[in-house]
């Protein structure tokens, strides 16, 4: 069922800082199962839950439920909008898509000139966020000011779609992929107890992860996340980063955090005793709420266990189901694993 | 008639250039309310007849293009990547992480690859059409049983409404140009008209006009109207190049056009009052029109165009009230006494 979850998790908006049908989803979702529920300052979800034993390291496991957007930052004369973008993305995943607006799901679309009526050397470049704008229909700049405000959110337009034999294609797979393994585990009988986080602005530089770690004071964490696989036609080898269809991806450092080794090790042996594939990434890359959680108070050993995704940041990410039923298996046997080292 | 309803059908009809069947079989059915004899010819092309009851009447021909821009499969590589081909002019810049359907025994979903943020770096260049890869989650060898080279390729984006009854969509051009004329034939549905009225959703457009001007030939009208789009301004675009949403049909001047039905068409639009603005352009204009003006010993043409946003881009975007005007024009132009 973690296929449904996870679906039911993407179709749902929430760019970072617009958390709220994230989590008034999984507090519904995860109430019954909870010792206790808390909503931070910041709006992360932090959900205490008992397990058989009481371990004598403190374990977090958490994900993000914010994912990338955009803002609406101008109405024009016209009654289209500018946008700027909310997290890393790319102006050529943006152009010509369309969008669902603010939180009445207004329909729009992001306009780009017709190449007709571009230069040759027009057609050879990416337009800027700063070209682009969104067109919901309004006639004009009175009109479209009734309709959406300054500050609006604009999202991807929710779809989910299985390809293939396994693979699923969807906006906001990183990182609905963590929220939906941790909405499982919830709901399973756990050896220890484990606070879950399902954090806030990641997109946007870590943010939940660093008051939530803090507040929950942990000495092991688990970060659940998507990451970035590159593994098409014409990347040779290390350019590939990771590959989808080789299990959970394990990092042993990346552009936010160098992982506790002790940790990595544990998982790849955890991984070879459960008969399930695991891999590294081969460059260093990309970078999570490990960056954030890992220098918390003190220090906090920490460990990213990943589902490889491609597409990363677009309305159209793709990911494999055996991976993500692999992370589901391999965070359950860490959650052992992690609070005993 | 629900006009949304017409342009929801056509639209989610596939029909890239030289394969239009599932967009003519969508539109022979809905033809076949006015013209029950309507057929497809070796072309591809959809025609039906409203003959006047007149003897030797002046034959007019009403032209839509079928088809839509869109890929044609090329190769599968080891990887099981699909790399496609262009069918018509395809803006490059909006590639990347797109959702497309491959027509194969069976139609499947795939996205276009794109490379994340986290890895381009900051020079990010735009992908030649050989250099696009298509991800469908099969293998090759899943692949091979449902994919073959010379498949076609659609993009996968649903019908919106907007506000003021504009609405978003892929293939509006020229599916919104079918739906005027089915309006238009609504329309007339129960008038004795004075013309003998050939309708024409004509085949391979984007691809050089080739249904036009087969059917044509076999048609052999005396005068042809091709009902297409055109530039609809959206932000900072040049005013000069374009029309306005909302503003009504486009009707075309142009030395290649007959000046006369311009004129006449003009001319209707002021008695009928419906609002409609001129689309001057200073030579051939770039639709089936002007195919119908060499066809043959020549045939008086002209062209009406539904202003449309995004031309050739997945959210292609129009106001059903110009689809209405449009529609509108046509029927009172048949109806009236000077045709040209």
């Amino acid at each position: 069922m973690l296929k449904r979850t996870l679906e039911k998790l993407c179709l749902l908006c929430g760019a970072s800082g617009n958390e709220e049908n994230v989590r008034r989803y999984i507090f519904e979702n995860a109430k019954s199962y909870a010792h206790s529920i808390t909503i931070d300052p910041l709006g992360s979800l932090i959900i205490e839950k008992k397990g058989r034993m009481r371990p004598q390291k403190k374990l977090m496991v958490s994900a993000h439920m914010d994912e990338v957007g955009l803002i609406v930052t101008y109405i024009n004369d016209d009654g289209t909008m500018k946008i700027s973008p909310v997290g890393g993305i790319d102006p050529s995943v943006v152009i010509g898509r369309p969008v669902i607006v603010g939180d009445s799901s207004i329909n729009g679309v992001i306009g780009s000139k017709p190449i007709h009526l571009l230069s040759g050397k027009q057609r050879k470049e990416f337009p800027k966020f700063s070209e682009l704008y969104l067109d919901i229909g309004a006639e004009n700049k009175k009109q479209a000011e009734q309709l959406v405000s300054l500050g609006t959110y604009v999202h991807f337009l929710p779809s989910f779609t299985e390809m293939g034999s396994s693979r699923i294609r969807s906006k906001a797979l990183d990182d609905r992929i963590g929220c939906a393994i941790m909405l499982e585990l919830i709901k399973e009988e756990l050896p220890y107890d484990v606070t879950f986080a399902f954090l806030v602005q990641e997109e946007v530089g870590l943010r939940g992860a660093k008051a939530a770690a803090f507040s929950i004071a942990p000495d092991v964490a688990i970060v659940l996340e998507a990451t970035t696989a590159a593994d098409i036609t014409g990347a040779e080898g290390d350019a590939k980063v990771c590959s989808l269809g080789q299990g959970p991806v394990v990092s042993f450092m990346d552009r936010s955090t160098i992982y506790d080794r002790e940790l990595f090790n544990i998982a790849f042996e955890e991984c070879e005793k459960m008969g399930l594939p695991c891999q590294t990434k081969t460059r260093i890359a990309g970078g999570n709420d490990s960056g954030a959680i890992h220098t918390s108070r003190g220090g906090v050993r920490t460990i990213a266990i990943s589902a490889p995704c491609r597409y990363l940041h677009s309305p159209s990410c793709v990911a494999d189901m055996n991976d993500i039923e692999n992370c589901l298996r391999l965070t359950r046997s860490m959650i052992e694993k992690a609070v005993e080292i | 008639m629900d006009l949304w309803e017409i342009l929801s059908r056509l639209t989610s009809a596939d029909g890239v250039s030289g394969n239009e069947t599932d967009a003519a079989f969508t539109a022979l059915e809905i033809l076949k309310k006015y013209c029950p004899d309507a057929y497809i010819d070796k072309m591809g092309s959809v025609i039906g007849v409203k003959p006047s009851s007149e003897k030797n009447a002046i034959h007019v021909l009403l032209d839509a293009h079928l088809d839509q821009v869109g890929f044609i499969v090329t190769a599968v590589t080891d990887e099981g990547f699909v790399k496609v081909g262009n069918v018509g002019g395809l803006d490059m810049r909006i590639m990347p992480a797109q959702n497309v359907l491959l027509h194969g025994k069976k139609t499947i979903s795939g996205v276009i690859a794109s490379v994340p943020p986290h890895l381009s770096g900051d020079e990010q260049k735009v992908l030649d059409i050989t250099e696009l890869l298509i991800d469908t989650g099969y293998s090759k060898d899943e692949l091979s049983s449902i994919i073959s080279l010379g498949d076609r390729v659609t993009f996968d984006t649903p019908f919106m409404k907007l506000e003021n009854k504009r609405l978003a969509a892929h293939a509006l051009d020229d599916r919104c140009g079918m739906a005027v004329i089915i309006y238009a034939l609504e329309l007339l549905k129960d008038v004795d008209l004075k013309y003998d009225l050939t309708v024409l959703f004509s085949s391979q457009e984007e691809v050089g006009e080739h249904g036009a001007e087969t059917a044509s030939y076999n048609i052999a009208p005396d005068i042809a109207v091709a009902v297409d789009v055109s530039f609809a301004q959206s932000n900072g675009d040049d005013p000069v190049k374009c029309g306005r949403m909302g503003a009504g049909p486009m009707i075309g001047i142009s030395p290649t056009l007959s000046g006369e039905i311009s004129k006449e068409l003009i001319n209707t639009a002021k008695n009928h009052n419906i609002s409609w603005q001129a689309e001057v352009m200073n030579g051939t204009t770039g639709t089936n029109a002007d195919s119908f003006s060499v066809s043959r010993g020549g045939v008086k043409s002209c062209t009406l165009s539904v202003p449309l946003r995004y031309m050739h881009t997945p959210s292609e975007v129009i106001s059903v009230d110009d689809v209405e005007n449009t529609g509108k024009l046509l029927a009172q132009w048949l109806k009236g006494g000077n045709i040209c």
